[in-house]
């Protein structure tokens, strides 16, 4: 029966794995791994399991592509159903369904809880000629397709920010010679190497290139200048009337059962309460941008019309 | 490719055989499969504002390749290029192919897309497993059953504890 | 003296219990799958994909690099006394071994095959070592157009090196990039080829493809041509160590050999088997003894089994610096990192330095525990050899099922790997290389992205593709590739 022998073996192998934390929900985050998503997601889990609200087992799937379409997509296909599966997603994912026709209709999902918002910076590489915001709008508008400008997908918060930021500074929209990026580090590996002229991206996700010196940063879209990075100014004080926030949250699979779905609504709610997401949106440098179950659904139904607009009158959406 | 089963059949049996095989059905196969791509890239966006090209480029790209090799491989089929079968560590190139055995183990292939969900893994799993051991020559089937249903079980239990989600032991009964 | 930090701290983590347990589960693992022929590592690992959802990426690496090298050490055995290659990259080592293991030098065979495995595996691990951070910087100067240039000089040579012509392999590649461009394009969110299946707009899963293909296709094509009479296996006896006089004719072999894989490896297309063809010619146009080999020159055995250690060492500097697959295995480790949602490349080595050091600090360790596996417990190894066919095969495939079923519960996962199963079966009836359609589905959309990127960032202008050094030379290289054959038949026919 050496037969049986390879099946203990088979067996053991398997056995050993279980020695590991058996996984309970399964969390889709639609981004590759060291982005503003992946961050939200995991450190949201992480200060559940620290505040004690949910100890589980938690299994990340990272699908990067198309503003987290891609990955809601496969989230639709592998969950629709399932009572304890959740997804990350945020404004860019409003943007990339309407400009790309995507068939994923965001009111399909149950929405659980909006967490954060974070403001986007330009940036451009650290041997650039262009100093301030003005420097690089003054050298797009002389020769837009010569000035690739790479961020976030097409239609996402990033695209949108840079057409609101080419209104501001008259040059027409659909001049613009914009690069989608799968990931904050690849946007800021296609700075470095002068692939882009610039690049937009969360103020998380750029902070720490701009302090190993590798770019820097030209200006903010908050309305304020941000507490961790006191050098950088806002788009007003550069002369460009522009306030744009990515907001972050979390939905739960369509057709999950209501109780669990109640469940982690729940969660969340304490979790926004508690000290260990507050230390982590200290740490992140995020703003708390809480909401909850259906208030946050009808939140996301506005900001579907209010965004699908503002492509529109950019002219990247017929 | 649904046609590629029989087809297959046929030019297997004549592979065995000492005189080369002609299989122009493969290169037609591979010329339908280029035309589909390439159908299908027509609907989509070739270019773009500045890139010159689109989401339509990759699409246009397969399927043209595949149109005219498979048009090449036609061309060279017809001019009497050979086709041996490979060597693997279990099977021999040059024996005559085993229909009964290669349809058994078909069957036990094409098994799960029908009962996977209804009947459930473990159930699946076990069919499968003895519908392979008899393609290979395994006549002990009620040996095989009980082999194949502790594999299909053990598996089911462990990878279920791993996080894989496998679905329901045996839906019929819902546990 | 960073790297060397870096490299110390990666023995930390991989000497951690835990992790050594996992290492001795890969090393175990790859021997038998090494011994057993009919599972080679790309599918071993393919199947033993699913346990990326529970498992830690560092342990599930240091597992898989055991698995990698151990198929290496394990294939040597069953080449040595069966006569039958377990891996492709033991080919050679049939050869001469077998005549050894039947002249009654079976151990020495055995014992020049590990320790060569050993020795080449340690100096290829130490040049990845130092290879790959330098190799790893360089991604910060490579623009997407070098990029392109090197998918497209990986898709040429895979294509032409690998299979028995140039259309077939092209097919092969063809298969793999259409495949790849199903589903939702990254760049516009576009759904391609979906046929309006909800399913498939997130592609077909390499997972699906790669079992199908090696798997499936396998079952299918044994179980039609099955070979009933299985080979004779020559018993280990003499003395049990190798002599002076072998040790002295295998040190050279086995430096040659190492210096020959870790290039070869690292090159796109030519996987384990071309560098070990190499090492042989090399050693039998080098030795003393040209009158033993093709009786047993033990040179002809220590040679190619340093080879394709180093050559599994070496596939792992394109794969973990720059995310490029060169061979099978690399592209099933690729879609292990993507389960994981990790890009290998540069940012790995600064965002996740615990796991791509703790992953090389366990290649010495795997290769240590390897030898220790390999050289007194060989006889236990052989017994695996006894495993019947048919509950074999039959597992293969309820283990195929699984790594399918578990990875979305889907039919259409199912329906694919029937389909992809019979195509498998006809490359192989029809002998049309496998490998060149993984390098096309992984390589196809990473290509797409590069060449949309540098043609968008150069306005349109296609000069652009070769406007670096670095494009224009590999560009070239891939033309040459494509024309140099026929252009030396014109001549030939000219002449």
């Amino acid at each position: 029966m050496n037969f049986t022998k390879t099946l203990a073996a088979l067996a053991m192998t398997a056995a050993l794995g279980t020695g590991a934390a058996s996984a309970q929900v399964n969390v889709m985050l639609p981004a590759a791994p060291g982005g503003g998503w992946d961050g939200t997601g995991r450190q949201a889990f992480q200060a559940l399991n620290d505040a004690g609200i949910y100890t589980g087992g938690v299994n990340f799937t990272n699908t990067g592509g198309a503003g987290g379409t891609v990955g809601l997509a496969e989230f639709l296909g592998t969950s629709t159903g399932q009572p304890d599966a959740l997804a990350v997603f945020g404004a860019i994912t409003v943007g990339a369904i309407a400009l790309n026709n995507s068939p994923i209709n965001l009111a399909e999902f149950r929405p659980v809880a909006r967490l954060t918002a974070e403001y986007l910076v330009v940036a451009v590489a650290a041997d650039s000629p262009y100093n301030t915001l003005a420097d690089l709008v003054a050298a797009v508008k002389a020769d837009p397709g010569a000035h690739p400008i790479g961020g976030g997908s097409a239609g996402g918060v990033d695209h949108i920010a840079v057409a609101l930021l080419a209104q501001a500074g008259e040059i027409p929209v659909a001049d613009l010679n914009y690069i989608p990026q799968t990931s904050g580090a690849e946007t800021v590996t296609a700075i470095v190497n002068g692939t882009l002229t610039a690049g937009v991206s969360g103020t998380s996700e750029f902070a720490q290139f701009a302090e190993q010196g590798r770019i820097k940063l030209l200006a903010v879209t908050s309305a304020e200048r941000r507490p961790n990075l006191p050098d950088v100014p806002t788009f007003h004080e550069a002369g460009y009337d522009v306030e744009i926030a990515n907001w972050r949250g979390i939905l739960a699979a369509p057709g999950a059962p209501d109780d669990n779905y109640a469940t982690w609504v729940d969660n969340f709610t304490k979790l926004s309460q508690s000290d260990a997401w507050k230390a982590v949106l200290a740490a992140q440098g995020w703003e708390d941008y809480f909401l909850a179950g259906e208030e946050f659904g009808a939140f996301i139904a506005e900001e579907t019309a209010t965004q699908g607009q503002i492509l529109k009158d950019a002219g990247l959406v017929n | 490719m649904s046609t590629d089963e029989r087809n297959t059949t046929e030019g297997g049996s004549q592979a065995a055989a000492p005189a080369s095989p002609k299989p122009y059905w493969i290169g037609i196969g591979l010329m339908a499969m280029g035309a589909v791509w390439l159908y299908n890239a027509f609907g989509l966006p070739q270019g773009a504002r500045y890139a010159a090209v689109g989401p339509g480029l990759f699409v246009t790209i397969a399927g043209a390749g595949l149109l005219i090799l498979g048009a090449i491989l036609v061309l060279q089929i017809w001019r009497g290029e050979s086709f041996e079968a490979q060597d693997a560590e279990d099977a021999d190139g040059s024996n005559k192919m085993d229909k009964r055995a290669f349809l058994t183990a078909l069957v036990a292939v094409a098994l799960p897309i029908a009962t996977m969900g209804p009947l459930g893994m473990p159930f699946t799993a076990t069919l499968s497993f003895v519908l392979v051991a008899n393609a290979f020559g395994s006549r002990r089937w009620w040996l095989d059953l009980i082999c194949g249903a502790i594999l299909a079980c053990a598996a089911w239990f462990l990878f279920n504890q791993l996080g894989l989600q496998l679905g329901r032991f045996f839906p019929p009964l819902g546990v | 003296m960073e790297t060397f930090e870096l490299l110390l701290h990666g023995f930390s983590v991989a000497l951690q219990p835990t992790n050594l347990m996992w290492a001795l589960v890969g090393s175990v693992l790859g021997t038998a799958i090494g011994i057993l022929p009919g599972i080679g590592p790309a599918l071993t690992i393919a199947l033993l994909l699913p346990v990326t959802t529970a498992l830690a990426p560092t342990s599930a690496f240091i597992m898989f690099a055991g698995i990698l090298y151990g198929a290496m050490y394990g294939g040597s055995t069953t080449s040595i006394l069966l006569n039958t290659p377990g891996e492709a990259g033991s080919m050679m080592t049939a050869l001469e071994g077998n005549k050894m293991a039947r002249a009654g030098r079976g151990a020495a065979a055995l014992a020049t095959a590990a320790i060569g495995s050993f020795v080449a595996g340690t100096i290829a691990t130490l040049a990845l070592t130092f290879a790959a951070p330098a190799v790893a910087e360089l991604a910060f100067y490579f623009k997407p157009t070098d990029y392109f240039a090197i998918t497209a000089l990986a898709f040429c040579s895979v294509a032409v090196v690998m299979g028995t012509s140039r259309t077939r392999g092209f097919v092969s590649l063809f298969l793999g990039i259409a495949i790849g461009v199903i589903g939702i394009d990254t760049m516009t969110g576009q759904p391609r080829l979906t046929f309006g299946n909800m399913q498939l707009l997130r592609g077909i899963a390499l997972t699906v493809v790669l079992v199908s293909l090696f798997a499936v296709g396998e079952i299918l094509y044994v179980a039609s041509r099955y070979r009933t009479t299985p080979g004779v296996m020559a018993p280990i006896k003499g003395q049990l160590w190798m002599t002076k006089q072998d040790f002295a004719r295998s040190w050279k072999p086995w430096l040659r050999g190492t210096a020959i894989g870790f290039p070869m490896g690292a090159l796109p297309g030519s996987g384990s088997e071309i560098p070990t063809m190499l090492s042989y010619t090399l050693e039998r146009k080098l030795t003393k003894y040209p009158e033993e080999f093709g009786k047993g020159a033990i040179e002809g055995v220590a040679g190619p089994e340093a080879a394709n250690n180093a050559a599994a060492a070496g596939i792992l500097v394109p794969l973990l610096t720059l995310g490029l697959p060169t061979s099978a295995t690399a592209a099933v480790l690729l879609a292990a990192f993507q389960n994981y949602g990790l890009q290998p490349g540069p940012f790995l080595f600064t965002s996740n330095p615990a796991l791509i050091w703790g992953l090389i600090a366990s290649l010495y360790v795997g290769n240590v525990m390897l030898l220790v596996l390999n050289l007194p417990l060989v006889g236990i190894w052989v017994q695996l050899l006894r495993i019947p066919r048919p509950q074999l095969y039959a597992g293969i495939l309820v283990f195929a099922m699984i790594g399918v079923w578990g990875l979305a519960g889907s039919w259409v996962d199912l329906t694919i790997m029937l389909v992809v199963g019979l195509a498998g079966y006809v490359m192989r009836v029809y002998d049309f290389p496998i490998a060149p359609v993984l390098i096309g589905l992984i390589l196809g959309p990473m290509a797409e992205t590069q060449l949309r990127t540098a043609l968008a960032a150069g306005q349109g202008n296609p000069l652009v593709l070769v406007s670096t050094p670095l494009s224009a030379i590999f560009i070239t290289l891939a033309v040459l590739l494509l024309a140099l054959p026929i252009l030396l038949k014109r001549l030939r026919a000219n002449a």
